[in-house]
């Protein structure tokens, strides 16, 4: 129980800090005010042009096409994360050893800063876009099961943060490596679900979709949201997606502490 | 006067090759990985074509056409202007502006002379790339037509331009925001598109007020036969748009107050 109070307070005082500084850029956030909306405007005449005199395609309404872009859109408020860049530019600029030294793991560091971070992200960027989205856009946003929902959106905060701080761990191997964070940033936009449903892909590539990360990211939270999950022609009931989503989660959490173990023996701390 | 700035550009120009060449493995590595990424660029419309499903009277390569000519476009702006933001940016956050300043040369013209870059050669070649894909499936293509293509993807350039400055001006109030590029990067999201699949206001907007359809749809429409009047009257707002920019530009650098850098 000790261990669970100190941990809690590690979060909260870590998690206040990161809100603090970043709410002195708060109207950076409110960006997406803006960004968000107009990127929903264009979806929204595409897909009503697209789907003229069809009902639906690879069986989603039009309506729920909508629903699903506007719910990406707000669960990347929410899980959004740049712990990859973050590390990356610890151990090259060397300040990593700083929090080498820490009595503290530094990915739950990195954890209680983004839980901080989004808290910001929440206020600024996901109430206001939920406002517009249901209240000028007038598109259904409620959640087909609350309590599947939350949890499934917070697997897919989780798993954000395990896979970028993994990509983020190459820098201890590549030092400048950049160019990992590009192509993995640019593979995770387009399978995750940011872009398309991944019912949109071709059958082979939604096979092969089923077993990478990805999907937990985006595409699985947002379809637990709407409330059916299809893939590859697998359907499966929510709690089962979600059951799934959380071992994926928890097998990635290993595969990245593993990792770090590995990363600790190799980082030297020269530099700093 | 004018011989001294094209003087000035060229050598601009040869450092900013030179800088390219040193790197010379990450300048390759970074316009490949753009390259690659901006040919995947047009895989939502793919998607939606392979899906079964259309843009009412626009066939899959017509809408590659205009995403190609957005892509060319960006290429090129990024290249002339993208850095004169982050430049600015820089200077105002250290305080140096004032180093820019003191030259006796105009200061917007130095920062985007001093900031071409080439690594966006990738981005135009993944539009190049698109271009060449789409062309042998449309209609036969006139020399007139090309005309029309070369004047309005110019003025596509124009706005382009236009966008950097007005981005460039606003850092000097929103000071720091690297998230100034996104307010525009979605509002150029309309170019991408057939005009006439937005509601008329919107596509107004588009075509006078900030004119983005003529980054991509308009010249790609030129090339297709389908460009009408609209398509030229917006000529004028395009350069108009180029010229707010660099008046807005000129203005903050008045307004600016150097505070000791």
């Amino acid at each position: 129980m000790n261990f669970l109070v100190k941990k809690f307070r590690v979060v909260k005082a870590v998690a206040l800090v990161t809100y603090k500084e970043w709410s002195a850029y708060r109207t950076h956030s409110m960006v997406s005010i803006f960004v968000g909306p107009v990127y929903f405007i264009v979806q929204y005449f595409i897909w009503s042009v697209v789907y003229s005199g069809k009902t639906s395609l690879n069986g989603m309404e039009l309506s729920q096409m909508l629903t699903y872009f506007g719910v990406t859109t707000l669960i990347g408020y929410l899980t959004m994360d740049f712990a990859d860049w973050n590390l990356q530019m610890l151990v090259r600029t060397g300040k990593f050893l700083t929090f080498a030294l820490r009595p503290i793991h530094h990915r739950f560091f990195a954890l209680s800063q983004k839980i901080g971070h989004r808290v910001l992200g929440f206020l600024f960027e996901f109430l206001p876009c939920l406002f517009i989205f249901v209240f000028i856009f007038k598109i259904n946003m409620r959640p087909a099961n609350f309590g599947w929902a939350i949890i499934s959106v917070a697997l897919a905060f989780l798993m954000n943060l395990y896979l970028n701080y993994t990509i983020g761990m190459t820098a201890f191997w590549l030092v400048q490596a950049a160019g990992v964070r590009r192509v993995y940033l640019l593979l995770q936009s387009i399978f995750s679900g940011g872009l398309i449903p991944l019912v949109f892909f071709p059958g082979a590539l939604q096979k092969f979709l089923l077993f990478l990360p990805f999907q937990y990211v985006s595409y699985v939270p947002a379809m637990v949201y709407i409330g059916r999950y299809t893939l590859a022609g697998v359907s499966m009931p929510i709690p089962q997606i979600v059951g799934l989503q959380a071992i994926a989660v928890a097998v990635t959490a290993i595969i990245s502490e593993y990792i770090y173990r590995l990363s600790m023996k190799r980082f030297t701390g020269v530099g700093a | 006067m004018l011989k001294k700035y094209i003087r000035i550009y060229i050598e601009c120009i040869k450092i900013s090759i030179s800088t390219a060449l040193t790197y010379r493995l990450n300048f390759l590595l970074d316009n490949f990985i753009m390259l690659v990424s901006n040919i995947l660029f047009p895989l939502f419309t793919l998607l939606i074509y392979g899906s079964g499903a259309e843009f009412p009277n626009w066939s899959l390569y017509e809408v590659l056409l205009i995403q190609a000519v957005f892509t060319m476009s960006t290429g090129i702006a990024n290249i002339l202007f993208n850095g004169v933001l982050w430049a600015t940016m820089r200077h105002i956050i250290e305080g140096s502006l004032e180093i820019v300043l003191i030259k006796p040369v105009d200061c917007l013209f130095f920062l985007t002379a001093s900031t071409i870059e080439f690594s966006s050669i990738g981005l135009f070649l993944g539009g190049l790339v698109i271009f060449v894909v789409a062309l042998p499936y449309i209609g036969p293509v006139s020399i007139l037509m090309v005309l029309q293509f070369i004047v309005l993807f110019l003025s596509g350039v124009c706005v382009m331009m236009g966008i950097s400055f007005i981005m460039a001006a606003t850092s000097f109030k929103w000071v720091g925001n690297s998230r100034i590029p996104e307010i525009f990067e979605s509002i150029k999201y309309f170019g991408r598109y057939p005009q006439n699949i937005f509601h008329k206001v919107i596509s107004g907007f588009t075509s006078f007020i900030i004119p983005v359809a003529m980054v991509g749809y308009f010249p790609a429409a030129s090339l297709l036969g389908k460009a009408d009047a609209t398509a030229f009257i917006a000529i004028l707002p395009c350069f108009l748009f180029a010229m707010a920019g660099v008046f807005l530009f000129r203005h903050m650098i008045r307004l600016y107050e150097g505070v000791g850098g």
